[in-house]
């Protein structure tokens, strides 16, 4: 590193080796020590915490055994079995896949066609409107929780009274097991296109020009020039979104904890929703399980999109 | 990225019971031991007392307790207001830890699980709990033992709109519960009224109305060995419950958040709630206009059936001393200073937070309110459920059940078969 070693010549090579390597372990040395906070603050909040709870998911652990967690029994795939045979987690687990299989896809193809609209769009309002489709997302999920159920009010709410403009009586939206669903899902699209515009824009804006304009000589109409130009130059983009939306829709959880805590009859309780209320039960093995199923859905759920969508582009 | 948070957060917690662990293993569950509870000396007492307490309490509490400081110059009292929100996760994480307070508010579901992880200093014998309302100091006991001094208290009432119980022409509420029914009945017939009464429906707090129906028809949803839903007074008054819903008296689907403007419009004339509600539809109708709603209104007791007593449920909170105080004298005197008469008063006038003392009943503020005083007769007889840790999720899966008795017609006998089979696998958490 020093201008000297550097310096030496050829001949000297076994001895500039050690030197060097004297300088470089140095520098690694350095470099760990410099990591070090991170390191361990890593280690001991992070790591060790995770370990545990793979632990604890082979454990019946409760809230009361805190004290002394290494005397708890081992029960193996107890928990996990009881989960698969818990109606509860059943009827969870079928909210979260119809969750994700209704919502991931509405959500792609509003935040497409908003990011489309916004490119194309007059350029004068593009930064207002994006703004304005971006502020769900930074929304507190408390204010979005409150606007929400005014508008979804059955009685007073804005939808219900538009929908009697029309001859429409609306249902209790959160109050019914056909319409709640629905509504979250609704909430939750409103709530998070804005993050997948704001990728869908970058990606649309690196598409070269020349190519529409080439296509446009060539007699493409605009379907033909999105389906043939653009969309396999955002390929990439439309799998970080799919994954990301799908990884985040997959821990459903804020929604139905603020806006319906589950109900009714425990039609919009997410497999989140019921770790966590599991947790604060203080069935800490029997939670540790639930979440370590969810993470296993996650990762089965994001190699099949990675496998099927890199392909294609390939 | 959620998810993850809480697995960390549950690693946490008990990372932090691993190097908090120098204390003895306390296994006890309130079992059959007696704790020694031990007198405290009241007159030297001195330290530095920490104090948590949530809610109203917590921004309060500091005001009282300077009183307290004046008269004891050698005890200093910090109080730290605590989110409800937060507050029982804070509460355990402390347990795990050994870093509790010295004296805090402690809900009163929550007195077994705390007891079960051994941190609560049995009552001394030098305060008398025989001035508290029974049911609250039933709230105390873990196995027997009393862990705890009453603070404040609440109970469950039958509200109704005297103007349109005139007109139905109820002069009297009934105090059986087929009578009851038909007054929600007839009060429904009446010009603009939508449904009798409002109810819950199921879900979270439904079984704060449901168990005194239940009670007053002579049923216990436990005894000493655990859960008792399946009895047939529980049956009936589950039946019986589900019948308002069944017959178009109450809403099975009903908006969040409506049960005061309903009541102040008398779209809705009856419900059951907790004093609180009193100032909440006052102050909502002199809003609209009407300075003099406190006259078309009043409150009646929990309506009984089948020889049973009235006995509404009791709730508020507890004052309790943590074991690992450094300072328990001084913790103690300040809770026996708190749970005395002209201290509840003054609490009272505070934060309208009912006193749990019989005694301070007496005094003009609270006894010359007639609606009030109605709710401190309500309190002499009303009923805790019991402490067992694991209740408050078994109580969940009662809530679930009662849901589909309202909203899907379950029958009684379905639902109680279903909440008792959950009980047992769930068992009393000891």
């Amino acid at each position: 590193m020093s201008a000297p070693t550097a310096a030496r010549p050829q001949k000297a090579a076994p001895r500039t080796r050690t030197s060097r390597s004297g300088g470089a372990r140095l520098e690694e040395r350095a470099g760990w020590l410099l990591t070090l906070p991170f390191l361990l603050l890593f280690l001991v909040f992070t790591a060790w915490p995770v370990i545990q709870s793979v632990f604890f998911s082979f454990t019946d652990i409760r809230n009361k055994d805190l004290r002394t967690p290494f005397a708890v029994d081992f029960v193996w795939f107890e928990q996990y079995a009881k989960a698969f045979a818990d109606p509860v987690f059943q009827q969870a687990a079928f909210n979260t896949i119809y969750f994700v299989v209704v919502g991931v896809p509405l959500t792609i193809i509003v935040a497409l066609a908003a990011a489309i609209a916004l490119n194309n769009g007059i350029s004068r309002f593009r930064a207002f409107f994006r703004l304005g489709f971006y502020t769900p997302v930074i929304t507190s999920i408390v204010a979005v929780a409150v606007v929400w159920r005014f508008l979804l009010h059955p009685d007073s709410g804005l939808v219900n009274t538009v929908l009697g403009w029309i001859g429409i009586n609306g249902p209790n939206w959160l109050g019914s097991t056909t319409w709640a669903m629905p509504s979250l899902i609704a909430m939750a699209v409103w709530r998070n296109f804005g993050t997948g515009m704001i990728i869908f824009l970058a990606g649309l804006q690196a598409v070269p020009t020349q190519l529409l304009e080439a296509a446009s000589i060539d007699g493409a109409g605009p379907w033909q020039r999105f389906r043939n130009v653009v969309l396999p130059i955002i390929r990439p983009t439309v799998l970080f979104v799919m994954v990301t939306t799908t990884i985040g829709y997959l821990q459903f959880f804020e929604e139905p904890f603020v806006m319906t805590k589950g109900g009714p009859l425990n039609s919009t309780i997410s497999a989140s929703m019921y770790t966590y209320q599991q947790f604060s039960f203080g069935n800490y093995g029997f939670a540790a399980a639930l979440s370590y199923l969810i993470f296993v859905v996650i990762a089965i759920i994001t190699a099949i999109q990675f496998k099927f969508l890199s392909e294609k582009g390939d | 990225m959620r998810l993850s948070l809480k697995v960390v957060a549950l690693a946490a917690g008990t990372a932090l019971a691993l190097t908090g662990c120098g204390r003895d293993e306390g296994n006890n569950g309130g079992g059959g031991d007696t704790p020694t509870a031990q007198a405290v000396d009241t007159a030297k007492a001195s330290g530095t007392l920490e104090v948590w307490a949530m809610g109203a309490e917590g921004e309060k509490l500091p005001e009282l307790v300077k009183e307290f400081t004046d008269a004891h110059p050698d005890i200093k009292v910090n109080v730290t207001p605590v989110p409800w929100d937060s507050a029982h996760d804070k509460f355990v994480n402390s347990i795990t830890a050994g870093t509790t307070p010295d004296v805090a508010m402690v809900g009163t579901t929550w007195m077994g699980e705390f007891v079960g992880m051994d941190a609560l200093d049995p009552t001394p014998s030098s305060i008398d709990l025989a001035g508290f309302f029974p049911g609250a100091v039933d709230t105390t006991k873990v196995g027997g033992t009393s862990y705890a001094v009453p603070w404040y208290v609440e109970t469950r009432m039958a509200y109704y709109r005297t103007d349109i119980a005139e007109k139905a022409g109820v002069t009297e509420v009934p105090t059986g519960q087929d009578e009851f029914k038909q007054m929600a009945a007839k009060m429904k017939e009446q010009d603009g009224v939508k449904w009798g009464i409002s109810l819950q429906p199921g879900r979270t707090g439904s079984w704060q109305t449901v168990l005194p129906l239940a009670w007053s028809r002579g049923a216990e949803i436990a005894d000493d060995k655990g859960y008792t839903f399946d009895t047939p007074a529980m049956v009936s008054t589950v039946d019986y419950y589900g019948s308002f819903f069944k017959d178009g008296i109450s809403d099975p689907n009903p908006p969040e958040g409506q049960t005061e403007a309903d009541f102040v419009s008398g779209a809705v004339p009856m419900f059951v709630s907790g004093p609180w509600m009193m100032s909440l539809v006052e102050d909502l109708a002199k809003q609209d206009g009407d300075a003099a709603f406190a006259d078309k209104y009043d409150v009646a007791p929990i309506p009984t059936a089948d020889g049973g007593q009235s006995s509404s449920f009791i709730g508020g909170s507890n004052l309790a001393v943590f074991k690992a105080t450094k300072s328990r004298d001084a913790a103690w005197t300040l809770v026996e200073w708190l749970s005395q008469p002209e201290t509840q008063v003054k609490w009272y006038g505070l934060t309208s937070d009912l006193p749990s003392l019989q005694s301070a009943w007496e005094d003009d503020t609270l006894a010359k309110d007639a609606k009030l005083a109605k709710f401190g007769e309500a309190l002499k007889t009303a009923k805790v459920p019991p402490t067992f840790p694991s209740f408050e999720q078994v109580i969940e899966s009662f809530d679930n059940e009662i849901e589909k008795v309202a909203k899907q017609g379950l029958s009684g006998a379905d639902a109680m078969k279903a909440a008792q089979a959950q009980a047992d696998s769930i068992g009393t958490g000891a």
